[in-house]
């Protein structure tokens, strides 16, 4: 049976970055792993995981958006970390336009809770709202970011 | 960390990553819908990383990956508070100190999974 979930709940303010510095692929990735303030042998064995996720197919969605995810044994808990790159970044997205909005999902193999899949899911479905990009770029601080979560009630 | 830990956690999470899309129809839903990848190319893709890292263990420690795999499925568990979470049995408190930091290919005494102690 699928978790209720909200997504307000499991973002944590420490691990939201509305401007981020990267400017590959790579580069947000490692940033955005680091919001989780994992060990650095973790962060390393995360960015493997979360690449060759990326080579069997790019998370970006669309409209600006990506949700890079996996799961792995070095998280002990869902963990899920949002980033912005205002001039956005090539991210082999799949209409081709640059990502500016980052969701990264980490879980371990075997959740208690059994929480991955509904969040990815009710990212999925938060990243369609029609208006979501443009209030993503219009957001100044974290607290705005998880307003807006629970405004969209996902 | 010991790199043969290392390559055991990459391949457990990648055969995290192929159960999902083999076995858990809602994720191979997600993926297929909301990502669109090719499920099958995918799984092709998984199984040769597997094999590439499993050609990188050493063969004492692929032997004993290879019997744990086959009996008990899961090759690789954490160690969370002391607990085994592959038997759910104490590490006796010398076994999770010395394995704290994870520079040994150590396994649980009672079911034999190699551990990895969460930090």
């Amino acid at each position: 049976m699928e978790a209720h979930v909200e997504l307000r709940e499991f973002f944590d303010k420490d691990a939201i970055n509305l401007d981020l510095k990267g400017e590959t692929k790579d580069e947000v990735l490692k940033e955005l792993i680091g919001l989780l303030n994992v060990d650095e042998k973790s962060e390393a064995i995360l960015f493997k995981m979360l690449r060759r996720r990326e080579n069997l197919g790019s998370t970006g969605i669309g409209r600006g958006i990506a949700i890079p995810h996996c799961r792995s044994l070095v998280v002990n808990r869902l963990r899920v970390a949002f980033g912005r790159k205002a001039n956005g970044i090539d991210y082999d997205a799949i209409d081709n336009s640059p990502v500016h909005y980052f969701f990264l999902i980490v879980a371990p193999p075997l959740e208690v809770s059994n929480q991955y899949l509904p969040v990815l899911g009710k990212v999925a479905q938060f990243a369609k709202e029609p208006d979501v990009p443009s209030r993503l770029a219009a957001i100044q601080t974290p607290d705005e970011f998880l307003a807006l979560l629970a405004e969209k009630a996902v | 960390m010991h790199p043969q830990l290392e390559i055991l956690l990459q391949i457990q999470d990648l055969k995290a990553q192929r159960r999902d899309l083999t076995e858990v129809e809602s994720e191979r839903k997600v993926e297929e819908e909301e990502f669109r990848i090719d499920t099958e190319q995918a799984i092709r893709s998984i199984d040769e990383k597997i094999a590439e890292l499993e050609a990188e263990l050493t063969p004492s420690v692929r032997s004993r990956y290879e019997r744990i795999s086959r009996d008990r499925g899961r090759a690789v568990v954490p160690v969370i508070n002391g607990i085994c979470y592959g038997c759910f049995v104490s590490i006796p408190t010398a076994l999770a100190s010395d394995v704290r930091r994870n520079d040994e290919v150590r396994h649980c005494d009672h079911c034999g999974r190699f551990i990895y102690v969460m930090s």
